[in-house]
């Protein structure tokens, strides 16, 4: 079977078998940014982010994707142009092995577009699905509040200013539910 | 504030460390290795990790995202063993084999699975771990022993034919617990006849693989002395620690296939490409120059990639379907049947005077190795050996160890190496002396720890015959004055409400910076046109950023920015012999090749340099990119000596270094780990408000990086203390399989971290760097179960700590 879905701003038609995630999927199309690290939604290594909203793409079954606006970490900056949040990451040491970073960076990116300007407890909060297991969390938390601040700054400085849709929050995307575990 | 080393250089025992310290002593007066901070460009600067960018983009290339670069490449899966104990009576592959889209599988009759027995340790050679396992395995010894494997079109195909394979077995007895297993009466898991074991003291009746004891002094008429004196108090204490997952973010993954060379290529997520190199041509009986270990980015190991797990069964499975085959581990087979941290009980006695001097140690550990041996001996005496130099000058210590087998998964090495168990007990013992005499926790250590300068003896005590090791450089006294300070041990605050309490904890800790007398690390250099250089090591880096501080490493002694050497990842056909990423070993070992190698190009740079500014070498310096004449202030950029060394008129030559380096120092970083916890005395809740670790690891070679090891460390440490454990049904099936059965901290329950460096200087180190990977990941146990009994008063000896357990022993005051 074939999945119609906008990638990355673009239209296209993947390939995908009836049991295939959106991260096989993905993944079988060169999109290999998104992560298996349990292929049971526990980790959060394959978060994506689908119509606004990020998700463990590892237990999104490739059939709802049909018609969905997905983007990933193909889809920030570059190497010589990084992201705002990219940046923050690298600028703040937030890394190590990395496995996890492309996840935790859409994570990030959902989070900032449903709440700019996150204190501790909900940037805590909001990254409570993504795992890592190098960093301790430190730096991570301290780019997420960097990169809030890089964004605020580049949307302030952005004549329309509007590329955080209003309707984003995470009231129904899967941010790890607290005292599940 | 510890005691000066009063046995002077003549009753040192070993005649060649004194030869060492000579030596050393002559390379700490060389200020090439000894830069004040404002003399260093790139050794203490907070270089970006060179893999940054392609790490936040998702373009760094993990083994299984090189699955588009091999044709016709098929999915793997493996059958493991349902039964903890019993042999496989047989295995029906027939329905499996005729399902579309699988190409093979493969049992332990396999012509292509090789039937002599390895060990999947990754250490070095002649191997010091038993020869015990099998690729496949018809006699299996847990739930989880792979029986057989298939190769398909795709990963679901794989899993679906696994299902069809049909396994009948003659079940056996099986046994769990340590204890019991030494029974007479246990079940055996291993006969002595079919396995090669170098380890001292195996006794397969008993399933014990290994024991070891050493002794300093005379232990027993210590005890006897204390015994009838009046002034000597015996404390005797008993700890226990549970498995824990590395919870390794990359599932172990690997692709074998046959080149066009006709060689065996891997490549393959691991911490010891060489190693691993060498355990495959001699378990499939090829020469080692017919094997290529490439490794890729690698998305972290914590010692669980240093076993050699799956690239033999990838291999065998290429070999039978003839074409490139990838098997990435599933998280469930993470949690049972890769490897894990080895539980243990220990046992401490010790006898302290009434002013507070510790006259005799006495420690002995069980660890539980499961069902084979890799790293049973070396991380059981870790388990003594790691922690008892921090007490060396207590003139009576003994340890024993016992490494015993059950039906259970197998343990291998892990960050800490029997490290962080060790400390637990000996930490956690320190705190009930301390308490035992009425003494402030942080002054009786002072009494008795080890300092700078001091001859430890006590890592040597499995050793035959006499050894010692100078202490060049122990920031200790100040780890504990920076850490108590922030966490503010003197003014803790209690809480209003009248059943919180609130106290401070702590403990210290050691480790090493590679294994002494068994380290070999490699590096080239050579320079490009432009002045930029390409680095090669087999430095494996893991995540850790190793390859960045090999470049800074490198870019002081050639006066270039770091980002202009290009380290290259290690691969075994290019780069340089390396053991690998094991052991606190890299910057120490592998950064003094580097530091060595680096040092061999800048004399041919210098050579250049001083033909083109007319001046002789020895008034040269590099730095800023440029070589300058100290005499007259000229210079000459990197790039035109580049330019001049490959296409000069007259000389040209490619400035090329190399150099190898093996040592039989490992120095020991220090440092002191501190809880501030609230306890609820009602329901033995308790909340953790800080975790401060003050760390001496030299000169932290790139301070970002370093403060990442502790905080990483250090989270791991919290999750032994606090959430880590395996349960398992009655017969031996796992039960915690997945993440959200296992108490990984997140973001939402991670108590804050803070990390300090204490910088010292080790004269043998890399711009006297040390280790700092490991020794953050053994101290929150012991801080913890010490915060919680100032706290509260009662003893959490046994890990995890939970509230039941603290609520449990509050009813039983």
């Amino acid at each position: 079977m074939e999945i119609d879905l906008t990638l990355n701003g673009e239209a296209v038609t993947l390939p995908a078998a009836r049991s295939d995630s959106l991260l096989d999927v993905l993944r079988q199309s060169g999109y290999t940014g998104a992560k298996r690290g349990c292929n049971t939604g526990d980790c959060g290594f394959c978060t994506v982010i689908v119509d606004g909203k990020p998700i463990k793409s590892c237990i999104e079954p490739a059939i709802r994707i049909d018609g969905s606006d997905v983007e990933t970490i193909e889809n920030l900056g570059n190497q010589d142009d990084l992201h705002p949040i990219q940046a923050a990451f690298v600028d703040n040491t937030a890394l190590q092995c990395g496995f996890c970073i492309p996840g935790m960076i859409m994570r990030t990116k959902g989070l900032l577009e449903a709440n700019p300007d996150p204190n501790d407890e909900e940037i805590r909060d909001a990254l409570s699905g993504n795992l890592c297991r190098c960093t301790g969390y430190e730096k991570i938390l301290d780019a997420v509040a960097d990169a809030a601040g890089r964004m605020a700054s580049e949307t302030d400085l952005a004549a329309d200013g509007g590329r955080i849709p209003d309707d984003k929050s995470c009231s129904g995307c899967d941010c790890y539910p607290r005292g599940d575990d | 504030m510890s005691r000066p080393d009063t046995s002077g250089d003549d009753s040192q025992p070993d005649g060649s460390a004194s030869t060492d310290t000579i030596t050393h002593t002559d390379r700490d007066e060389n200020s090439e290795t000894n830069k004040q901070k404002d003399n260093r460009q790139s050794v203490s600067s907070r270089a970006e990790k060179a893999d940054a960018r392609k790490i936040v983009t998702g373009e760094a290339k993990y083994t299984a995202d090189h699955v588009g670069s091999f044709q016709d490449i098929a999915e793997a899966a493996v059958v493991r063993s349902e039964i903890a104990h019993g042999v496989v009576t047989n295995i029906d592959t027939s329905a499996a084999r005729q399902m579309d889209g699988v190409y093979a599988v493969i049992t332990p009759d396999s012509p292509s699975v090789p039937d002599k027995p390895y060990t999947s340790a990754g250490q070095s050679y002649p191997e010091p771990s038993p020869l015990d396992l099998h690729v496949l395995r018809k006699r299996v010894r847990y739930v989880g022993d792979p029986i057989a494997a298939v190769a398909a079109e795709d990963a679901a195909t794989a899993r679906a034919a696994v299902q069809q394979v049909a396994v009948t077995y003659d079940e056996y007895d099986a046994v769990f617990d340590t204890e019991a297993a030494m029974d007479e009466t246990a079940p055996q898991l291993h006969d002595r006849d079919d396995i090669e074991n170098p380890q001292p003291g195996a006794d397969y009746e008993r399933n014990v693989e290994a024991h070891g004891e050493g002794e300093i002094g005379d232990v027993d008429a210590a005890f006897e002395a204390a015994a009838t004196s009046d002034e000597m108090t015996v404390v005797e204490t008993e700890w226990e620690t549970p498995y824990q997952s590395h919870c390794v973010p990359e599932p172990h993954t690997t692709i074998a296939h046959l080149d066009e060379n006709d060689r065996y290529h891997l490549v393959t997520s691991t911490q010891v490409p060489y190693h691993v190199r060498r355990q495959l041509a001699h378990l499939f009986d090829v020469p080692i120059r017919d094997v290529r270990v490439t490794k890729p980015q690698v998305g972290a190991g914590f010692g669980s990639k240093q076993s050699m797990v799956i690239e033999p069964i990838t291999l065998a499975l290429s070999l039978a379907a003839e074409r490139p085959i990838k098997l990435e581990a599933t998280r469930r087979e993470e949690f049972h049947a890769m490897r894990l941290r080895r539980p243990s009980r220990t046992k401490v006695r010790s006898v302290v005077t009434d002013d507070g001097d510790l006259k005799a140690l006495d420690m002995s550990v069980v660890t539980n190795s499961g069902a084979y041996g890799p790293h049973g001996m070396t991380a059981a005496g870790a388990v003594g050996k790691k922690p008892l130099p921090l007490y060396t000058h207590t003139p009576n210590i003994r340890f024993e160890m016992d490494a015993v087998h059950t039906n259970l998964p197998i343990a291998g090495a892990m960050r800490g190496y029997g490290a962080p168990q060790g400390h637990f007990a000996v930490e956690g013992h320190m705190d009930e002396v301390a308490r035992e005499l009425d003494v402030d926790p942080i002054e009786f250590r002072a009494r008795n720890c080890i300092g700078e300068g001091d001859i430890d003896i006590a890592s040597g005590i499995l050793k035959e015959g006499e050894y010692g090791r100078r202490i060049r450089s122990c920031g200790l006294d100040e780890c504990i004055k920076r850490g108590s300070d922030a966490i503010g041990w003197d003014e803790v605050d209690q809480p209003d409400a009248e059943h919180l309490h609130r106290a401070c904890g702590m403990a210290i800790a050691t480790q090493g910076s590679g294994i002494p007398g068994d380290e070999l690390g490699a590096a080239h250099i050579k320079m490009n046109e432009d002045g930029s250089f390409i680095l090669q090591t087999g430095a494996v880096d893991i995540g850790t950023g190793a390859d960045t501080t090999m470049s800074q490493i490198a870019a002081e002694v050639l006066g270039s920015p770091p980002e202009d050497i290009i380290v290259q990842p290690s691969d075994t056909d290019i780069s340089p012999f390396d053991y690998g990423a094991y052991a606190s070993s890299t910057t120490y070992v592998t950064g003094q090749a580097v530091q060595q190698a680096a040092l061999d190009a800048r004399e041919q740079l210098f050579e250049f340099a001083a033909d083109l500014l007319d001046e002789a070498t020895d008034t040269l310096v590099a730095r800023d990119g440029k070589v300058h004449s100290k005499e007259t202030g000229q210079s000459v950029t990197l790039e035109e000596i580049g330019y001049a060394s490959i296409y000069g008129d007259e000389r040209r030559a490619q400035i090329m270094g190399e150099a190898s380096h093996s040592t039989d120092e490992s120095p020991p970083p220090f440092g002191a780990q501190f809880v501030d916890v609230t306890v609820d005395k009602r329901t033995g809740e308790f909340e953790v408000h800080d975790l401060v670790f003050a760390v001496d690891c030299g000169v932290a070679i790139n301070p970002d990086l370093a403060e990442g090891q502790v905080t990483g460390a250090m989270h791991m440490s919290y999750e032994l203390a606090t959430g880590a454990d395996l349960s398992f049904d009655d017969d031996g099936t796992p039960q915690t399989l997945g993440f959200r059965h296992y108490g990984m901290p997140r973001t939402s329950d991670q108590p804050a971290l803070t990390p300090i460096l204490v910088e010292t200087h080790e004269p043998t180190g890399p711009f006297g760097a040390k280790s700092i990977a490991e020794i953050p990941t053994n101290a929150v146990p012991p801080a913890l179960s010490n915060a919680i009994r100032r706290a509260v008063g009662v003893r959490i000896n046994d890990l995890p700590i939970t509230a039941e357990k603290i609520k449990t022993a509050l009813d039983k005051q």
